[in-house]
C-alpha cells in the first residue's frame, strides 16, 4: 500500500535548499504542496518541476514581510503534516551595518517574518495535535563571529524561539518542532564564495533536511559533522577566537 | 546579488579568466550590462570557449528545474542549467534516457546544446542538437525568443558556442529504455585498419560504439586498442546512477590521484580480458561516463593544466592520417592516458558550427608542457589539415584561426545570428 498523501506548506519555497528538500520529499511519497513566496512566476516554475516529479502543487504569492496579509485563510480545511519556513538572506555585512533601514530589513527577513509565521502556525498544530514545524536556522547562529554576526544573531534568535516553542508544545507528543541548521551549502546565497571542502551540495543538505523532518529531530546539523565543528567553535576560548578570521 | 569578480577555469585549467560573475537563481533575474557577456554551464569544456576574461559571465547551474515532462512521448522541457546527471536521475526510473550523451554527465543542457555534443551513438542518432525541440533564448538586448527547429536562429544556437544569446530553457526528446544496463562487447584490435573494419561491421547492429586506443604503443603495436560496442539490454532494472557528492569542483588541488594510479588503471583496462572478445552486462554509468566516478580526476595534470586534442578526418582520407598522428604522438613521448577513437556517421546536425562530420575522430589529453606540447600540436595540425579535417572548439585552447575559418563552411551564415553583446575568449582568439 502506498503511504498516505503528505500535506506541506512551505514559506520561502523557492530557496535552493527548500527546493531540494521538496524534491526529496516528493521522491519518497505522494505529496500535496502549498508553495508560498513572493514571486508568482518563480513559484510556478518550481511547481512545474515538482509536478513533473509527481507532486500536487498550489502556489501562493505574497509579501512574507507584510504582517497585514491574511494568508492564514489559505491554511484552513487541511490537516498539515508540515509547515516549513525557509526564506533567508545573507547580506554583505559591512554595507548593511552602515544603514539602519537595511539592518531592519535583514532582521525582518531572517527573524521577524519567520517568527510571525511560526506563531500563526502554532495554534493550528495545537488544534491538530500532530504535525511538524521546521525552520531553517544556521550554524552561524551557534556563536557570533566577526564575519557574519548580524545574520548569525537572527539565526540564534530563531534557535531560542524554537526551543521555547518546543517546550510549550511538549504536551502534544504528535507535534514536532525542528530546527534545521545547514552548514555552508552551495546555493545562490553563497554563489560568490570560493568553494572549499566544507561545502555541501544543496541536494545533499535538502535530503538530510527531509530525513530530519521525517524523524522529527529537535535540532539537526546538516550534514551532522557540523555539530563537531560548531562544538569546537562554541568552546574556543575567546582570546583564541579573536585571533581567527572566522 | 550583484556580480562578483571571480576567477573561473575551464576543464583544462590552462587559461583561467577573471570576470564579473552572476549566478542567477532564476531566468527572470539574468541581466546584461555594457560589457560583453557569456553563459557558463559546468565548465566541462576543455579550452576557452566557456570563458570571457574581463567580461560578464552568467553561471547557469542554478537554473535546474524541469518545466514539463510527457511520460508517454518522452518530451522533456527544462531550464538550461540542469545537468545531464540530474536529467538521468529523473528519467531513468521512468524508462527514458538521453538521446545521446557525452563522456561525462556533469554538463548542462545549455552547454550540451551550445557545443552540439556527440556520443557513442553518433553513427545512428547524430548529435545532441538532432534531438532538441524548441529553445527559449534570451538576447543581450533583453529580448526573449522562442526558437523552433528549422528556424535559422535555432540552427545557429545549436553548436553556437554560446554566442547567439543565453539559452534559458529547451526541449529534449528522450528515448525509451527497458533497462538501465547495456549488453557490451569488447573486441581487441591491432591497428587502425582493423579498427575501421570492426567499426563498419558494428554500425548496423550496435547502437553505441567507441574505441580506446593505446597511444604509447608504437612499432608493430601502433594503433592497438579495444573496440567497445553496446546495445541497450532488456534486463537489469531501471536504477539510475547514485548522486554525485558535489558537481562543482572545489577550488583547491585534489591529490587523491596521480599519474601512477591512472597508468595502472590503463594497464588493467587493457589486460582486463583474455582472448580477443569479451562480453559484459554493464550499467550505463561505467559504460557512458567512466570518469565521473573519479571525482576531480583532471587535477592529476597538476597546476599547469592540460589540453585535449580532438580532430576529425574524413573517411575519404582513409586510416593513414590517423596512423601518422599516432606515430607522431608515440615518437614525442608525450602520449596521454586517455585516447578515444570513434567514427562519426552521416546523420547531419542542424547546427551551423557543429563539429562532427563523417570520418574518424580522435580525442586525447596532453599535460601542458608548454612549447614542446604546442610544437607537437603544430605537427599534428599539418596532418589534419592535409586530410581536410577539423578541430572541436569545445576541446580547443590553441587552434590556428585559419583552420577554424577553413573547416567550418557555414561560419559566414552563422555570423548573421551572433548576439553583438556576447563574446568568449575562444571567439576573441579566433579573431585576434
Ligand atoms: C570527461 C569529459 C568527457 C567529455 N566527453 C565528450 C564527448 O564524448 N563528446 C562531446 O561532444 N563532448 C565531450 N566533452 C565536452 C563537454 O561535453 C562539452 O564541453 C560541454 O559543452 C560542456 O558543457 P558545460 O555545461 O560544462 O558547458 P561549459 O563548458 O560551461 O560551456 C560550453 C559552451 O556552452 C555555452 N553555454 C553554456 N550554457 C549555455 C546557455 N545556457 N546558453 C547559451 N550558451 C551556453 C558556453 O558559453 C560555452 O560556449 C567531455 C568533457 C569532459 C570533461
Ligand atoms: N546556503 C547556505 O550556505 C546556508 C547555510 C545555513 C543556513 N542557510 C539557510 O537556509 C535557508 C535557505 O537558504 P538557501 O541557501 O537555499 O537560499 P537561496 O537559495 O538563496 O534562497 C533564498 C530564499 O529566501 C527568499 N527571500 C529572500 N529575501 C526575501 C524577502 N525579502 N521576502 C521573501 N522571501 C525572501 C528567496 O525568495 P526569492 O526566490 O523570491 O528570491 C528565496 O526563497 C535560509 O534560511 C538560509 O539562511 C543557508
Amino acid at each position: 500500500m502506498s503511504p498516505s498523501r503528505y500535506h506541506a506548506a512551505i514559506f520561502g519555497a523557492t530557496s535552493a535548499i527548500a527546493t531540494e528538500t521538496l524534491r526529496s520529499l516528493v521522491a519518497t511519497r505522494p505529496a500535496s504542496l502549498l508553495l508560498i513566496g513572493r514571486h508568482a512566476g518563480r513559484l510556478e516554475t518550481l511547481a512545474a518541476d515538482l509536478r513533473s516529479r509527481g507532486a500536487e502543487c498550489r502556489v501562493l504569492a505574497l509579501d512574507l514581510l507584510d504582517p497585514e496579509i491574511p494568508w492564514h485563510q489559505h491554511l484552513a480545511d487541511t490537516t498539515w503534516d508540515l509547515f516549513l519556513i525557509a526564506h533567508g538572506s545573507l547580506p554583505d555585512q559591512e554595507t548593511t551595518l552602515t544603514d539602519p533601514h537595511l539592518i531592519g530589513r535583514e532582521i525582518d527577513i531572517n527573524f521577524i517574518s519567520p517568527i510571525r509565521i511560526a506563531a500563526a502556525c502554532t495554534p493550528l498544530l495545537e488544534k491538530q495535535g500532530k504535525g511538524t514545524l521546521a525552520i531553517f536556522g544556521s550554524v552561524a547562529g551557534d556563536r557570533g563571529r566577526a564575519s557574519n554576526y548580524l545574520y548569525g544573531s537572527t539565526k540564534a534568535g530563531i534557535d531560542a524561539f524554537l526551543s521555547g516553542l518546543r517546550h510549550r508544545l511538549a504536551k502534544h507528543p504528535g507535534v514536532r518542532v525542528v530546527l534545521l541548521k545547514p552548514g555552508m551549502t552551495d546555493t545562490p546565497m553563497t554563489a560568490g564564495m570560493p568553494k572549499g571542502p566544507l561545502f555541501s551540495s544543496a541536494e545533499k543538505v535538502g535530503l538530510l533536511a527531509w530525513h530530519a523532518i521525517q524523524q522529527g529531530k529537535a535540532v539537526a546539523y546538516l550534514p551532522s559533522w557540523w555539530f563537531l565543528i560548531m562544538n569546537l567553535i562554541r568552546h574556543l576560548p575567546r582570546f583564541l577566537l579573536h585571533r581567527t578570521k572566522l | 546579488m550583484p556580480a562578483m569578480k571571480r576567477t573561473l577555469a575551464s576543464w583544462g585549467r590552462i587559461h583561467p579568466c577573471t570576470a564579473d560573475v552572476d549566478s542567477p537563481a532564476w531566468a527572470d533575474s539574468i541581466r546584461f550590462d555594457a560589457s560583453p557577456a557569456l553563459a557558463y554551464g559546468l565548465g566541462r569544456s576543455y579550452g576557452d570557449s566557456c570563458l570571457l576574461d574581463g567580461g560578464h559571465v552568467i553561471e547557469t547551474r542554478f537554473l535546474d528545474r524541469i518545466l514539463a515532462f510527457d511520460r508517454t512521448t518522452g518530451l522533456l522541457k527544462a531550464e538550461a542549467g540542469i545537468s545531464l546527471d540530474q536529467i538521468l536521475r529523473f528519467c531513468v526510473p521512468l524508462g527514458w534516457f538521453l538521446p545521446t550523451t557525452p563522456g561525462t554527465r556533469q554538463v548542462t543542457l545549455g552547454g550540451a546544446i551550445a557545443n552540439d555534443v556527440h556520443g557513442k551513438n553518433h553513427h545512428r542518432s547524430g548529435c545532441f542538437g538532432n534531438h532538441v525541440g524548441n529553445i527559449d533564448l534570451l538576447r543581450s538586448d533583453h529580448s526573449r525568443h522562442l526558437l523552433r527547429p528549422g528556424e535559422p536562429l535555432h540552427s545557429a544556437t545549436i553548436g553556437g558556442l554560446g554566442l547567439t544569446g543565453i539559452i534559458t530553457a529547451a526541449e529534449l526528446q528522450l528515448v525509451p529504455i527497458r533497462s538501465a544496463c547495456l549488453d557490451v562487447e569488447l573486441v581487441r584490435f591491432r591497428g587502425l585498419d582493423e579498427f575501421l573494419t570492426i567499426s563498419r561491421e558494428s554500425s548496423e547492429t550496435w547502437e553505441h560504439t567507441v574505441a580506446w586506443i593505446d597511444c604509447l604503443a608504437h612499432g608493430n603495436s601502433l594503433g592497438r586498442g579495444i573496440f567497445i560496442r553496446g546495445n541497450w539490454s532488456e534486463h537489469g532494472g531501471l536504477d539510475p546512477h547514485p548522486a554525485a557528492k558535489l558537481a562543482v569542483p572545489i577550488d583547491f588541488p585534489n591529490f587523491a590521484l596521480n599519474r601512477f594510479s591512472i597508468g595502472a588503471f590503463n594497464t588493467l583496462y587493457y589486460r582486463r580480458f583474455p582472448g580477443r572478445t569479451s562480453r559484459i552486462h554493464q550499467h550505463y554509468s561505467p559504460f557512458f561516463h567512466p570518469l565521473d566516478a573519479v571525482h576531480g580526476w583532471s587535477r592529476i595534470y597538476g597546476k599547469r593544466g592540460f589540453y585535449q586534442y580532438q580532430c576529425v578526418t574524413p573517411f575519404e582520407a582513409g586510416a593513414e592520417p590517423m596512423n601518422e598522428i599516432l606515430r607522431l604522438i608515440a615518437a614525442s613521448g608525450q602520449g596521454s592516458f586517455l585516447a578515444v577513437l570513434k567514427t562519426f556517421g552521416d546523420v547531419a546536425s542542424p547546427g551551423m558550427l557543429s563539429f562532427p562530420s563523417p570520418g574518424i575522430t580522435l580525442a586525447l589529453d596532453f599535460a601542458n608542457q608548454g612549447a614542446s606540447t604546442l610544437d607537437l600540436f603544430r605537427k599534428l595540425d599539418d596532418v589534419v589539415r592535409s586530410a581536410s579535417g577539423r578541430f572541436y572548439p569545445a576541446k580547443d585552447g590553441r587552434m590556428d584561426p585559419a583552420d577554424f575559418f577553413r573547416s567550418y563552411p557555414r561560419l559566414d551564415e552563422f555570423r548573421h545570428h551572433l548576439d553583438p553583446g556576447m563574446s568568449s575568449d575562444f571567439w576573441k582568439r579566433m579573431h585576434a
